[in-house]
Formats: C-alpha cells, structure tokens, sequence
C-alpha cells in the first residue's frame, strides 16, 4: 500500500516539475495528465485497499464504498480527455494567431 | 495489501520504468518522444491497475487514454511547429527551477508528514490484509480447481456502483463531453471556416 502511495507520490513530483519547468505548453499539458495519473493510481490503490480491509473505517464511524475509487477514477479519466481536447483546441487557435507554443513568449495578459 | 512472490517483483519492475519514463516525459527534448514516453507511462499505470486488481479501469485507461487522448496530442504536435526546440541551442525550460525543487521537496515534506502517523495503522491492517489475500488464493485456488479459470466480477462491480450510485454525475459527463467537443471544434476551425459561417 505505501509502496503504491510512494509511486503515486513521485509521480505527482515529477508532473508537478515538468509543469514548473518546461517551456513548450504541450509538454505542460503532458505533464499535467501526468499528475491526474499520478492520482488514479492513489485512488485505485485505496480503492483496493478497502476491498482488502472493508473494516478499516469502521472504527472511526465510516463506511466507504470500496469501488468508489475505481468510479471516481473512471471520472476523472472522462475529464481529463474533455480537458485535453478543449486545451489542444486552445494550443492549436494559439499558434494559428500567436506563431508560438512557448509559455514565456505568451505575455498579452502580463502586466 | 502485501504484495508478495511475482507480484511484487512485477510491482518494482513496473514502478521503476514508470518513474524513469514519467522523468523522461519532462525532460525529453523532442516533443513527439515526450509523447512516446507518456504513452509507455500510461501502459505501466494500466498494469498496476491490474496488478490491483481493476481490470475495467485498466482497460478504460488503454482505450482511452491511450487511443484516443494521445492520438490527439500526436495530431497537435504534428500540426504545431516545435522544430526549434530539436536544436541545442534552444533552452527548454523557463527559469523556474529553483521554485520546482523548493515546491517538490515541500510536497516531500508534506507527504511523509501526512503519511508518519498512518504508518502504524496500516500494519496490523496489512496482516488483516495477508488473511484476506490468503482466503482469497485459496478462493481463486477452489475456483480454478472447479471451473478451469477464475474470472474477475470487478468489470461487474464497478458498472453496479456507477449506475447505482453515481448516475447523476455520469450523466453530467457526458453533457460536458459533448461541450467539450463542440468547444474544441470551436476553438481550433480555421479563419476560413469562420468566415464561411457568420
């Protein structure tokens, strides 16, 4: 269970860091379906977790569904590929009007 | 939830190529190889999900991720110029490195502050754990042993909880799949097309 928390975890660091430090935005986008992947796993992982332990709650008075996880997993899968498509739209209308995909030439709104 | 035997070894295996391809996505020069790279993530993040034991989520993530959310970046890369970046000379990251260490390390400390008290929580849950995993390779073992092959009723379980519980929200996904579609299409049509239009 840590084992999965600590992949999940690392995961997570190196989307966030891809985030923080490339220039390309596609790469940023990359790096955030990272992140939400890095996410799904924990989900899974607790969601298995409680399948194997389904009194590990009930101690502290609740009561989890244990497939929650796997649903909301499925959820956030759904997002991620609305997101995706409404982002790559935006990238694409980006170079069409500002020749550009890196995030530091993109500096309309900056004061 | 002990791993052990193969399954173990398949985890570590699995963990380690994820990680050295997730690095890869962020620091590959080359967009279409970051891509590449995401795409072997994403295949190793679907067999964890099997190793524990969600083989509906598995395949949602090949099927859709995979096929469909990484066809799309491919086409975008491909359309967006990004030659200049495959030259050296070009830099590749902004000059926020010294906030992505400090943020990393923070969510490092974060994290083993979160997890240090809910260690000793999870080992007699572990045990417990073992118990159940043994119960259940004897289960798997009696299965195997009456009808040839154990078949997971996970694909079953999950679309019980889906309908049952979450219909609502399934349904506004769909509506915000179907917005985003016509918003993509929106956003990328060409000068052209908009004028034909208005």
């Amino acid at each position: 269970m840590v084992n999965f928390l600590m992949l999940s975890f690392l995961l997570f660091v190196v989307g966030i860091a891809g985030v923080l430090s490339r220039r390309n935005i596609i790469i940023i986008f990359m790096s955030i379906e990272l992140i939400l992947n890095a996410v799904n796993l924990n989900l899974i992982a607790f969601s298995r977790y409680f399948q194997l332990n389904p009194d590990a709650l009930k101690k502290m008075g609740l009561d989890p569904n244990p497939l929650s996880g796997q649903v909301f997993t499925i959820f956030i899968i759904v997002v991620a590929a609305a997101e995706a498509a409404v982002g790559l739209g935006i990238v694409i209308s980006l170079f069409r009007n500002r020749e550009t995909v890196e995030v530091d030439e993109i500096d309309l709104l900056k004061w | 939830m002990q791993l052990h035997g193969w399954e173990a070894v398949l985890f570590y295996v699995l963990a380690f190529s994820t990680l050295i391809m997730g690095v890869l996505v962020v620091s590959a020069r080359i967009a279409v190889h970051s891509a590449l790279f995401l795409i072997g993530t994403l295949v190793n993040i679907a067999l964890l999900f099997i190793l524990l034991r969600s083989e509906f989520v598995a395949g949602v993530q090949i099927l859709v991720y995979v096929g469909g959310v990484m066809v799309l970046f491919l086409f975008v890369i491909m359309l967006v110029q990004t030659r200049a970046e495959e030259e050296a000379k070009i830099k590749l990251y902004t000059g926020q490195m010294w906030s992505a260490v400090v943020i990393a390390l923070l969510l490092a400390g974060g994290f083993f502050f979160a997890m240090h008290p809910a260690q000793p929580a999870f080992r007699p849950s572990i045990e417990a754990a073992q118990e159940t995993q043994s119960k259940q390779d004897e289960a798997t073992e009696r299965t195997q042993a009456g009808a040839g092959q154990a078949i997971s009723t996970d694909t079953q379980d999950v679309g019980q909880a889906l309908y049952k519980e979450a219909a609502l929200p399934f349904e506004i996904a769909s509506v915000l799949l179907l917005v985003a579609m016509v918003g993509a299409v929106l956003l990328a049509r060409g000068t052209k097309q908009e004028s034909e239009h208005n």
